[in-house]
């Protein structure tokens, strides 16, 4: 394996000094062929989707055609894998969620791939915060009755996540920690076997996406007792949110992103190019309006504020790890 | 709304125009790519997915769910011509309709399978309108201990499908148990067996087992034969009309496998399968000539392809009444809704009631469609037995390479197909049963995660599984079908 690597990486050096010696020349009529985009996901499943929302747009802007590439699995390490495979070509790309570039080397043996190296940044497309979920029953209204709840009887409050290591779950540990108390995990495969969890009240509570809570919420079958972001979420503006409440510091936040992203070695012009119409992409108002309604905020910004998302989130899920790790 | 009323209604949305061609388009595409092996509903639906952006969300709905139940239509037609199963439930098909096509009795079995189907949909679709207020508090009632005993239950009854030695059934199960383990443990996260490989990390590919072990292994057992032999008879048309007899047998396996579909359907995850393979154990069990089941008894395509049509209408039950998707394709399918703005959950019903009634209306009329696209075809389908097998075989490795690669893009799952259809090839040489090691491998995970699940809940307490009232009725169940062979033994020993 480390073989492979470093088979790789002397493949993604020399691709890097050809396109270094050509770069003016290339970046001219760039593109000439069709772009491919690797997606981890499904057809039909919200990074699939978030990333059509993009790829047709994208491919009227460069008038060549945009083939978006499924290839689900290992929670969208494949397809990072699949996308690195032919070295930097200038015509291989990804989009993906924050899982195969901050949390996958601490979870997963033989990634195949360093994030921080392999990786070249285009920018951040949408968010998605999580909120706190319990069932209409659950003897507290508030964050604060929760935590109250959670410090009386530690280990008692049970929650559902979608899987070891998931985003649900690793953003339930972040906020025990943060809040100090201690949550019961209990591992699910999806949001809709949490959902009749909570509903058959198998398990209290659990992290989970505002469209999988909303229409339980609505049917008075759950309440939302408050939400990751920095500010209010438009899909859900009644959630309040969970910075600086109940003993939560003021920064808490926990999101999930998806990412538009590039192998390392692409030439540095055709990513300035791309971050370039993927803003304004995200800037019209029907793209924001499709990406909310599947539960997504457009989130427009520079490659470099992409690259410090991925170091700022590895090192603070990093930390949830190493501290869940010590625990069992 | 009472059920009159709404059928009324539903019927002026099912038969406008743009949402009955829809719903047909979706019932013909369903065959088509039923009978595919491999290629299942779920390829089918994603590349329908952009199209429903611009028709109505009626239209959208009916014609996703007809690619759905159609392609169990179609599933049956490989494995019973081909021994090409894609999926669980089409491996149960196999079980006797492979040994039918194999006497000559093609016609029949595809006849049978058509009939069963289309009997258990409308069986169906009666229990969705009358039961789906009462399947959907069911679905809600059950927790992870109910799964992890229903599953137990489920393993327990169809451990004994396979004909032959009882050591030599239980290890296919184990074998299929022990696969199953391959892949990302839910509970800890740990990865197992995975050998360094990260294309293992989701588990085995079930469509490339399923194929390697009986298409690819049916293949490589012929290569032989082939050159022998040459290709089979042509088929007569009489031998497409199933004898009084034959009919006759058909009316008490359909009913018992529609009810088992209908209740084990409703329960969001595993229903298809599970009802399937408890059909065919049940019909099995009541038979008075249990042994000519393998060799092409008729009731063991009748049962199983009732149950798994019914299956597949009251899996819709837990999707539209509680917004819970039960399989990846139910929950593309309220992905098409979230798109024209349609809030799948509990209020789906209530505010649009068009949706619901317009759906079951639609299945009603799309299954009818079904029967008469298909019963004209089996004698299209048969005439590809006359195909010689240098032809028919390549083609066959073919498809299963395409349906093996539609599910995810994976080379590494060719790769894999390849060696399971040698696995295979050397355990029907050794005559063991390939269905169980399926079972096994299918049920194994689902009963491992939703134990420790369970246990996990109870803080440790096995008693969980005997304290709450469904789980205790399965464990009881489960405990006389244990018992039921020594009991007959003993009883057998005093009449003596």
């Amino acid at each position: 394996m480390f073989d492979h690597i470093n088979r790789r990486g002397v493949a993604i050096a020399t691709v890097m000094a050809a396109s270094l010696l050509s770069t003016t020349a290339m970046a001219a009529d760039w593109p000439t062929a069709p772009l491919h985009v690797f997606v981890g996901f499904p057809a039909g499943s919200s990074p699939d989707t978030i990333a059509r929302l993009v790829a047709n747009p994208l491919s009227k802007a460069l008038g060549q055609p945009v083939i978006v590439e499924n290839k689900p699995g290992a929670g969208g390490v494949i397809a990072i894998q699949q996308m690195l495979a032919g070295g930097a070509d200038d015509y291989s790309f990804g989009i993906n969620i924050n899982g195969p570039l901050t949390t996958a080397p601490r979870l997963i043996s033989d990634l195949g791939y360093d994030p921080a190296t392999d990786i070249a940044p285009i920018g951040l497309i949408a968010t998605s915060p999580l909120v706190l979920a319990v069932g209409s029953d659950f003897p507290a209204d508030t964050l604060s009755e929760f935590v109250d709840l959670g410090k009386a009887d530690p280990g008692a409050i049970s929650y559902g996540s979608v899987g070891e290591g998931s985003g649900a779950h690793l953003t339930a540990e972040l906020f025990a920690d943060a809040a100090g108390i201690e949550l019961f995990h209990i591992p699910f495969q999806s949001y809709a076997e949490v959902t009749t969890s909570i509903l058959a009240k198998d398990i209290d509570s659990g992290f989970m996406a505002p469209s999988a809570a909303l229409p339980q919420v609505q049917a008075g079958a759950m309440k939302m007792l408050g939400i990751t972001s920095l500010q209010p979420f438009p899909q859900v503006p009644d959630v309040p949110v969970m910075a600086g409440q109940a003993g939560l510091p003021d920064d808490f936040r926990a999101e999930l992103w998806n990412a538009f992203i590039a192998p390392a070695g692409t030439d540095p012009e055709i990513i300035t190019r791309l971050n370039a119409e993927l803003n304004t992409i995200l800037a019209r108002p029907e793209t924001q309006e499709k990406l909310l309604s599947i539960g997504w905020e457009a989130h427009a910004g520079t490659p470099e504020e992409l690259a410090d998302r991925i170091v700022q989130d590895t090192a603070m899920w990093g930390a949830v790890i190493d501290k869940t790790a010590s625990n069992n | 709304m009472t059920t009159l009323d709404g059928l009324a209604h539903g019927l002026t949305v099912a038969l406008a125009p743009s949402v009955l061609v829809y719903s047909l388009l979706g019932a013909l595409l369903g065959t088509l790519v039923g009978v595919l092996p491999g290629i299942g509903a779920m390829a089918a639906i994603t590349l329908l997915l952009p199209i429903t952006y611009y028709i109505s969300p009626e239209a959208a709905l009916a014609m996703l769910a007809a690619v759905y139940y159609g392609a169990q239509y179609g599933g049956s037609v490989a494995s019973i011509l081909l021994r090409l199963p894609g999926t669980p439930q089409s491996a149960v098909t196999t079980l006797d309709g492979y040994p039918l096509a194999q006497q000559g009795r093609a016609g029949v079995a595809l006849f049978t399978a058509m009939i069963s189907s289309f009997a258990g949909s409308m069986l169906g679709i009666v229990i969705l309108i009358a039961l789906a207020g009462w399947l959907a508090q069911l679905a809600t009632r059950f927790g992870a201990a109910e799964y992890a005993v229903m599953m137990i239950m489920g393993l327990v009854a169809a451990s004994t499908i396979g004909s032959g030695k009882i050591a030599k059934s239980l290890s296919m199960v184990v074998a299929g148990v022990i696969l199953g383990c391959v892949g990302t443990d839910v509970n800890s996260g740990v990865q197992r067996f995975t050998f360094g490989q990260v294309e293992l990390l989701d588990g085995v590919n079930l469509v490339a087992l399923a194929m390697g072990l009986f298409g690819l292994a049916e293949v490589i057992g012929n290569i032989r034969k082939a050159e022998v032999q040459g290709p089979p008879a042509g088929v007569a048309l009489r031998q497409l009309i199933p004898t009084r007899d034959d009919v006759r047998r058909l009316f008490a396996p359909i009913s018992r496998g529609t009810l088992l579909g209908g209740f084990f359907g409703a329960l969001p995850g595993t229903g298809s399968t599970i009802s399937s393979f408890l059909s065919y154990a049940l019909e099995r069990r009541v038979s008075r000539t249990p042994e000519r089941f393998g060799n092409g008894a008729i009731e063991g395509i009748a049962g199983p392809e009732s149950a798994n049509n019914s299956a597949s209408i009251t899996a819709f039950v837990p999707t539209l009444t509680l917004g819970i998707p039960g399989d990846p394709i139910m929950a593309l399918m309220l992905g098409a809704l979230v798109i024209h703005g349609i809030q799948p959950g509990p209020m789906m019903l209530e505010a649009n009631p068009d949706m619901f009634w317009g759906l079951v209306v639609s299945f009603g009329i799309g299954n009818l469609f079904l029967l008469l696209l298909n019963l004209p075809l089996i004698g299209i389908w048969v005439s590809m037995l006359r195909i010689p097998f240098r032809w028919l075989y390549p083609a066959i490795i073919i498809f299963v390479c395409l349906g093996v690669y539609s599910v995810r893009g994976s080379t590494f799952d060719i790769i894999m197909v390849a060696g399971i259809g040698v696995i295979g090839y050397a355990l029907a040489v050794a005559s063991f049963s390939p269905a169980l090691l399926l079972l096994g491998f299918v049920l194994g995970p689902l009963i491992e995660t939703n134990l420790r699940r369970a246990l996990l809940i109870s803080r440790g307490d096995a008693m969980t599984f005997l304290e709450r009232p469904i789980a205790c009725g399965f464990v009881i169940v489960t405990v006389l079908l244990l018992l039921f062979p020594l009991i007959k033994k003993l009883r057998s020993l005093q009449t003596r």
